[in-house]
């Protein structure tokens, strides 16, 4: 039985738009992401679009490990963010940062820098599981 | 104007206000919907039947998101543009005879074309100044170029909706409708062919899309913008383009008056609303097929071959006056 929901949790969890940050990936996590948005997966079905912006985004889609580098940047992008704002951390190298978490210039997973709501990890991991991510957020966060 | 019940239904609910609003999200949804199709994907499918509500939980959740104003950007513009720039659209929309009368439901007044096209070039001036107070380098880009594409394309625009008014004798938008027989789409095809052509540039859809080119300039003007400013001006963005079929269906296709208006008055509204989605058809179908041009390449379009093609075509209509006024049994 689903519990009833109000307009503003309904019309939260049926517009979710995206922002995909890369803070040092390989590149795979990305193409996965991409292909969210093409006509295999079409997350618009579901409501999310990708935006050009962070002002405009409600989920910070993170991939790669948070280097010394891009760190500054994640946490610029997730504070440009308008509230409410959520992170999920996509692929293995994002969660933990997995093979590089012990180079220099690595700062383990994107939860060192910025507070992250969902891990789907995965090297890199399917379209599927990153929109099953994003829906088991969506009703996380909005009751239901 | 007496302020009487029958007036304050017809401004705020049909076909004014109310009806605009949920005609407008309707829109977006075709849109989006047509978009998806050409593009060999589904499109909003889960909110509502058909994802017919998707456009309104986009709008609710913007509503109810962060309002920020970033550092250094201008308080009083940024705060009122999109508010009123949204407000001229629908003061505009209000002209139209969408059931055979305008909202204010008379039969509107010579020169009530012109004064639509007005009020919609001075929406698109706010939505310049709100590019331009949001301090962000893409915004000011993004507002530059819908100032210097929305001024050039505005010309032959305004030209080209003169070549129904001259085979109508008329500048009134419900007179302009009324006298068509045969839809002027029909008589005139070059002149409607170039105003969707001119619309598309006006609407800022591909291949005009410069003025929020993804790949080059973040999201445009509305790069800055969050929260209840940028449901507004989504908002308005849209209406613009309700108003743009609404325009075309009243100038070429004959707006609400279907082809069985001689059997009787049938449904006004049903026409106008069929007509003005099928313009947004031909609109998104062009958006898909196209890619994007230069801003150059939009302004010289417009000046080496818009401008003179349009006052080409107005002769043409001006020549062509006589002969479709005995052909349709005067007009």
């Amino acid at each position: 039985m689903m519990p009833r929901l109000g307009l503003l949790e309904w019309a939260r969890k049926r517009s979710p738009w995206m922002l995909h940050f890369n803070s040092g990936a390989c590149n795979a996590c990305d193409v996965e992401v991409v292909a969210l948005l093409a006509p295999r997966y079409d997350v618009e079905r579901f409501g999310v679009l990708n935006n050009a912006t962070p002002r405009q985004a409600d989920i910070l889609v993170a991939t790669g490990p948070a280097t010394r580098q891009a760190a500054p940047r994640l946490v610029r992008t997730y504070e440009q963010m308008p509230e409410p704002k959520f992170v999920i951390a996509v692929g293995t190298c994002a969660c933990s940062g997995a093979p590089f978490k012990t180079c220099y210039n690595v700062l383990c997973g994107v939860d060192k820098v910025v507070p992250v709501d969902m891990y789907v990890p995965g090297c890199p991991p399917k379209p599927e599981a990153i929109l099953y991510g994003i829906t088991k957020l969506l009703d996380l966060k909005n009751g239901g | 104007m007496i302020l009487d019940t029958r007036f304050f239904f017809r401004v705020l609910v049909f076909p004014g206000f109310l009806f605009l609003f949920s005609f407008t999200l309707f829109c977006d949804w075709f849109e989006r919907k047509v978009m998806a199709r050409m593009q060999n994907r589904m499109g909003p499918s889960y909110a509502g039947p058909f994802g017919i509500l998707q456009p309104f939980a986009d709008w609710v959740k913007l509503l109810t998101k962060e309002d920020i104003v970033p550092e250094g950007a201008g308080g009083l513009a940024l705060a009122i543009a999109p508010i009123i720039s949204f407000s001229l659209l629908v003061l505009s929309m209000l002209y139209f005879p969408l059931d055979g009368a305008n909202a204010f439901s008379n039969e509107g007044f010579e020169g009530d074309l012109l004064l639509v096209l007005a009020l919609v070039t001075f929406a698109n001036f706010l939505l310049f100044l709100l590019g331009w107070s949001s301090s962000n380098p893409y915004s000011g880009i993004g507002a530059v170029r819908i100032m210097t594409q929305f001024v050039g394309y505005d010309i032959p625009l305004t030209i080209l909706s003169l070549g129904p008014a001259f085979l109508a004798g008329s500048l009134s938008l419900s007179r302009i409708a009324s006298v068509q027989k045969v839809p002027f789409a029909l008589v005139i095809p070059w002149v409607f062919a170039f105003f969707l052509l001119a619309l598309q540039a006006e609407l800022e859809e591909d291949p005009f899309d410069t003025p929020h080119a993804e790949t080059e300039i973040a999201a445009g003007y509305w790069t800055e913008l969050t929260g209840r400013k940028l449901a507004f001006v989504r908002f308005s963005e849209d209406l613009q383009v309700v108003f743009g079929a609404v325009l075309a269906a009243d100038l070429f296709l004959g707006g609400p008056y279907g082809p069985a208006f001689e059997l009787g008055h049938g449904l006004p509204i049903v026409w106008f609303v069929l007509k003005a989605l099928f313009i947004i058809f031909m609109l998104e179908f062009v958006e898909a097929v196209c890619a994007r041009l230069r801003i150059d390449q939009v302004v010289r379009t417009n000046w080496k071959l818009m401008v003179p093609l349009s006052l080409l075509s107005l002769a043409l209509v001006t020549f062509c006056i006589p002969f479709v006024q005995s052909a349709t049994g005067g007009a």
